[in-house]
């Protein structure tokens, strides 16, 4: 008979098994917590959210900031001593959090993450001004200004594109795309 | 003659029956050739199981019994003794192994009883070839090698010393003591260590049964239980120990001091003529060949010039012995090496100064040492406000070592109560993943700290840094942790880091592992014959271990296992003969064609050639029953007794009695 | 000459053409032959693993592939294509199942990868392939006296690819003594500056660029050296913002290491791309530059 499996073997099968030790095996040590940079800036350390995450605290994981905040540096993979792929497991919560499209209101990384990918299935290479957008508006306006500002000068010194870059077998990329998400290429 | 065949399928309350269908097997086996009778029954090693054997022989007249019941490990020796007692050769026996090989490795009960099955019927087909066989005796030389000089080599010396045994007491350093020689106090009592360690280590130099052997190694081992030949290489001092008297005026008037970093872990320094420390035992000093200026650029003799014994004690000329002596049994307490900590960059050791390993600091603490018992940064002089102390540096980590190095948080704990003996002032953190104190008056240690206002955080610290982000943390080390208890990173700037690095097997364990020829487990330390019921013998008749050779452990521990392998030493000596299993190899003169092929294989050397006859010869004594020569012989002339080809093939029929035979194609 | 598949990556495009300029200019001095990598295209960054891993690997493949053809090993001068691209080769070579599916997307193209290559990082190639020693005798002029603070960031050295040192790699140091230049302590070498959060998570990145820059003025750094489109462009054009954002007064130029040693090999500035900067790096290369001018 086949159960619903919990959350926390859903975001386990959401790892590839090369990707370090199951996250059963955590010790609750706070190595990565105490070396992620971002961690000040979390509602809940990696180390909890992998206590959530054993715990089957669905929606409260889905619900914090965390996951969307690690900046993959992989600083807490290399030092986790139980050979727990930190940075990988965050990455997992994201996927699982766009799909069933349930996270923490008033985050940008989302919303970004996918402009992002639509940007490239088009035209097979990333635009910063298509993105803009999908961020700008979370920012106050001091924030807007400042980043106005800084994209004039950078458009000035030629660092910011004019055109959106194309690859010339777009087509070919587009089914190559569509072999994986069979859906065609609006994903 | 056809043979009468007893089989026992034993329960072993629910451990097999829950898997394996014993009544089924029982009863299928009364159905094969040569059984006379069968039963199951719950436990065959209870007395009435046994006496089921028993009577069975008696009543019935069995010629060969058969028990499927556990590994041989556990109970072979009582249901053969059960055979003997009913009146049957013991080696007529043969054990099934259905729990270990069977019931306890699956829950498919068909796919299990099937397995027995299959097992039980290679035993039936084996013992009907067994042959009835004597054991064969060995003396045992009242003679013990034990090898390492730490707290658990020296227990188990004195303890057979004071047996009335003669001991071989091995050590590489000049000095007996080991690591406890190097601590200041011993938790969690705060005995002074040199204090209890130093009368032991006096006892041992004066013993009449102890020949001490320091700045000497193992060379080589030959032979086996009861009868091993050792050759230890005597390193030379330079010193000679017969007129030496131990003055020290030679130490004194050496003009060249290099840093420690032995004993004084690097922290002080030392002559190049030096005892590492006063106590040392034995009291010659040694000269550091590599560092002696005599030694390098042929000038100096400053040691000679003022040895005042006559003849002159210092001997340039000296060479490295090499000693061969025989002993009984070998007890290796061989100890431990510290993780090195600079494995570890974010720790910072050996980049940041202020970075302290554990044994420096025992060094430091300890009022013989280098600051005079003063606790201070690596200038000597300032005293820290605030010290860390960093728990599971290269333990509990699968990056480093994955065990728990046992001691470590009780040490840790002991570094804070002598930094609040003596600076009273300072802050001090312990930084912990769990607090581990499980021993006599360990957590009421713990306890006792916890009122001398140690912070204690909950979590493994992920750096130290020197890098400021604040005024506070300017010129201060910060260590970067998260505490797990309020869930959030924490920045402790701090003055002095204490970095607890786990026990580590020695970095040549394997070397030495071979030397004996024993196991090592996966991290090094090696390996006990029972982790619980056999905790100091190793699978190597004659050779037992103590200590932290075996594992991370502690003082009372060390000295536990030290004492528990003198006394199974003790006890076989005191036996003076053991039976061993007769399991010997024999040639048959007939068939041998002098090929002399087997002579060389020999790991034992216990094959002779004789040159008039032309054929070879296996000395009973000598073999150890590996069946090398067994299965190189050419001409099939050696036998391996009670593995005898009849036996091992039938044995083989009968576990595939269940296998089609493959179809003969049709000619 | 050894000859690479190069793949600069949508960075290098616009918002980085100084990196690909000064890395095309060293290199070819270096005797390392870059062929960039025709119809590449983006590798997903660290977005596209937040959507769809799959889809992820495939693109980085469809790249991988491109450069076998070649018969190339491939070179990515951004962190984060490298860090994508050597652990796609490495999963793929791992797991037949995940080639089998990426094989099957990628006969679109008419295209197939098989595992027969390695994935390099630009500073990887000078750094290893080249060496500091050769670099050390091609330096004509080298950058006496400047204090450089050598920017690791997170993806070149993490997570771990084979046995190496993750916690305290000297490549990096070893390059800019073979410039000449001083090469500061820099304890904060290899923490993130947050480049992947710049866009979303905005006060948090700014606050992980000021304390980086914080350390290496403290250590009293005249440029910082990176290796990498995202650290570069964080540490630099943000350095306004977190100044108004924090009330501080920081300002130290961010230059690439390949514009760094192109100065040391003598190559004029324009052709490195310099100009192009927020952060001027003028005080810098006047230093320098007498013998250009003159």
């Amino acid at each position: 008979m086949a159960t619903k499996p919990s959350f926390s073997t859903e975001i386990a099968n959401l790892l590839y098994a090369s990707h370090g030790n199951p996250l059963n095996t955590c010790i609750q040590c706070g190595t990565c917590s105490g070396t992620c940079p971002v961690a000040e800036f979390m509602d809940q350390t990696p180390r909890r959210l992998i206590g959530m995450i054993n715990a089957n605290l669905k929606e409260k994981v889905l619900d914090c900031n965390t996951y969307w905040f690690c900046a993959s540096c992989y600083h807490c993979t290399v030092r986790c001593p139980a050979n727990i792929d930190i940075a990988e497991v965050m990455y997992a919560i994201k996927r699982y959090s766009i799909w069933h499209k349930q996270y923490k209101e008033g985050l940008v990384g989302p919303v970004f993450s996918e402009t992002f990918v639509k940007t490239i299935v088009k035209s097979g290479r990333s635009y910063e001004p298509v993105l803009a957008p999908s961020y700008m508006f979370s920012f106050g306006p001091k924030e807007f200004f400042q980043e106005a500002m800084m994209a004039t000068k950078m458009m000035l010194r030629g660092r910011i594109p004019v055109l959106p870059p194309r690859i010339k077998r777009l087509q070919n990329f587009k089914e190559v795309i569509r072999r994986i998400i069979p859906m065609g290429g609006s994903s | 003659m056809s043979e009468k065949v007893g089989v026992y399928i034993c329960h072993c309350g629910t451990n097999i029956a829950k898997t394996v269908d014993v009544e089924e097997v029982s009863r299928w086996a009364g159905e094969q050739d040569s059984v006379e009778v069968s039963r199951d029954y719950k436990f065959m090693c209870s007395s009435l199981g046994q006496e089921l054997i028993e009577e069975d022989i008696k009543e019935k007249g069995l010629t060969r019994v058969v028990v499927a019941s556990c590994s041989p490990h556990m109970h072979e020796k009582t249901f053969r003794t059960a055979c003997e007692r009913g009146g049957l050769n013991p080696f007529l026996f043969e054990m099934a192994n259905i729990r270990e090989h069977d019931s306890w490795i699956t829950e498919d009960i068909t796919m299990a009883t099937q397995k027995a099955k299959a097992l039980v019927k290679a035993a039936i087909e084996r013992v009907v070839h067994h042959k009835p066989l004597e054991p064969l005796p060995v003396d045992i030389n009242p003679n013990t090698l034990v090898v390492g000089g730490g707290i658990a080599g020296i227990s188990a010396a004195l303890e057979l010393a004071n047996a009335g045994y003669h001991v071989y007491l091995v050590e590489r350093e000049p000095t007996i003591g080991g690591h406890m020689a190097q601590l200041d106090k011993t938790f969690p009592t705060l005995d002074c260590s040199a204090c209890i360690l130093t009368p032991k280590m006096v006892e041992v130099g004066q013993h009449p049964n102890i020949t001490l052997l320091t700045w000497s190694e193992v060379e080589k081992v030959d032979g086996y239980l009861g009868n091993f030949t050792i050759n230890v290489r005597k390193k030379a001092r330079y010193v000679n120990e017969e007129t030496c008297t131990g003055c020290g005026i030679c130490i004194e008037k050496c003009p060249y001091k290099i840093v420690d970093n032995v004993f004084e872990a690097g922290l002080g320094v030392r002559k190049v003529i030096y005892r590492p420390f006063p106590q040392a035992v034995p009291k010659y000093p040694v000269i550091d060949k590599e560092n002696c200026v005599f030694f390098q650029r042929g000038k100096c003799k400053a040691c000679q010039l003022f040895c005042p014994t006559e003849p002159n004690s210092i001997d340039f000329e000296q060479e490295d012995e090499i000693l061969t002596f025989q002993v009984g049994n070998i007890i290796l307490a061989t100890g431990y090496d510290l993780f090195d900590p600079t494995r570890i960059p974010q720790y910072g050791y050996g980049r940041l100064s202020n970075v302290f390993t554990s044994l420096e600091f025992e060094r430091m603490v300890n009022a013989a040492g280098p600051t005079s018992g003063k606790v201070v940064l690596r200038d000597m002089k300032s005293q820290p406000e605030s010290v860390a102390i960093i728990h599971c540096v290269g333990s509990r980590d699968k990056n480093y070592n994955e065990y728990c190095s046992n001691v470590c948080c009780m040490y840790s704990l002991k570094f804070a109560h002598l930094i609040h003996e003596r600076l009273p002032d300072a802050e001090v953190y312990n930084c912990y993943i769990d607090m581990r104190t499980p021993g006599k008056g360990y957590e009421e240690f713990y306890h006792r700290l916890l009122d001398e206002d140690t912070h204690f955080i909950r979590g493994k610290v992920a750096e130290v840094t020197d890098a400021a982000r604040s005024p506070d943390e300017e010129g201060k080390l910060v260590v970067q942790v998260e505490d797990t208890l309020i869930g959030m990173q924490r920045r402790l700037p701090v003055d002095m880091v204490i970095l607890s690095p786990a026990m580590e097997a020695r970095y040549d364990s394997r070397k030495v592992s071979q030397l004996f020829k024993m196991g090592c487990d996966f991290d090094g330390f090696f390996v006990e014959r029972h982790p619980k019921l056999d905790p100091v013998a190793t699978m190597t008749e004659g050779i037992l271990i103590a200590g932290a050779c075996q594992g991370p452990k502690d003082v009372p521990a060390s000295v536990a296992q030290g004492s528990a392998a003198s006394a199974r030493v003790a006890s076989l000596i005191a036996q003076g003969t053991v039976m061993m299993e007769p399991v010997r190899a024999s040639i048959n003169e007939e068939l041998c064609s002098g090929c002399r092929i087997c002579n060389n294989l020999c790991p034992y050397n216990a094959i002779t050639f004789h040159e008039d006859q032309e054929v070879s010869e296996v000395i009973t004594a000598l073999c150890q029953g590996c069946g090398t020569c067994v299965a190189a012989c050419p001409s099939s002339a050696i036998t391996g007794a009670h593995f005898t080809n009849s036996q091992l093939m039938s044995e083989i029929e009968g576990i595939l009695w269940d296998v089609k035979k493959p179809e003969l194609a049709s000619a | 000459m050894k000859k690479y598949a190069y793949f600069p990556g949508c960075s290098l495009e616009k918002l980085a053409l100084s990196y690909h300029l000064s890395s095309l200019e060293t290199a070819g001095k270096l005797g390392v032959e870059l062929q960039e990598l025709e119809d590449w295209n983006c590798c997903g960054a660290t977005t596209y693993f937040h959507v769809d891993q799959l889809l992820a690997y495939t693109l980085v493949a469809r790249n991988l592939a491109m450069a076998e053809k070649e018969g190339l090993d491939l070179v990515a001068p951004c962190s984060a294509c490298y860090k994508n691209a050597f652990f796609t080769n490495k999963y793929i070579k791992e797991d037949p199942d995940l080639a089998e599916h990426i094989n099957f997307a990628l006969q679109e193209d008419d295209l197939q990868f098989n595992g027969n290559l390695a994935v390099r990082h630009l500073i990887e190639v000078f750094a290893d392939d080249v060496g500091a020693a050769e670099i050390k005798s091609k330096v004509s002029r080298p950058l006496e006296g400047l204090r450089i603070a050598a920017y690791y960031g997170c993806q070149i050295v993490r997570p771990r690819k084979n046995s190496e040192d993750v916690e305290n790699p000297q490549f990096f140091e070893e390059l800019v003594t073979a410039m000449g230049a001083e090469p500061t302590g820099f304890p904060d070498r290899l923490r993130c500056c947050g480049g992947s959060l710049i866009m979303t998570s905005r006060h948090a990145a700014l606050d992980m660029v000021r304390k980086l820059l914080q350390n290496a003025c403290d250590n009293h750094a005249d440029v910082i050296a990176t290796a990498c489109p995202l650290c570069q462009v964080n540490l630099e054009c943000y350095q306004q913002q977190v100044n108004e954002e924090f009330g501080t007064n920081l300002s130290i130029p961010v230059l690439y290491f390949t514009q760094l040693l192109g100065l040391a090999l003598e190559i004029p500035s324009k052709s490195l791309g310099i100009g192009t900067e927020l952060v001027s790096a003028a005080p810098i290369f006047s230093r320098f530059l007498e013998k250009e001018v003159a």
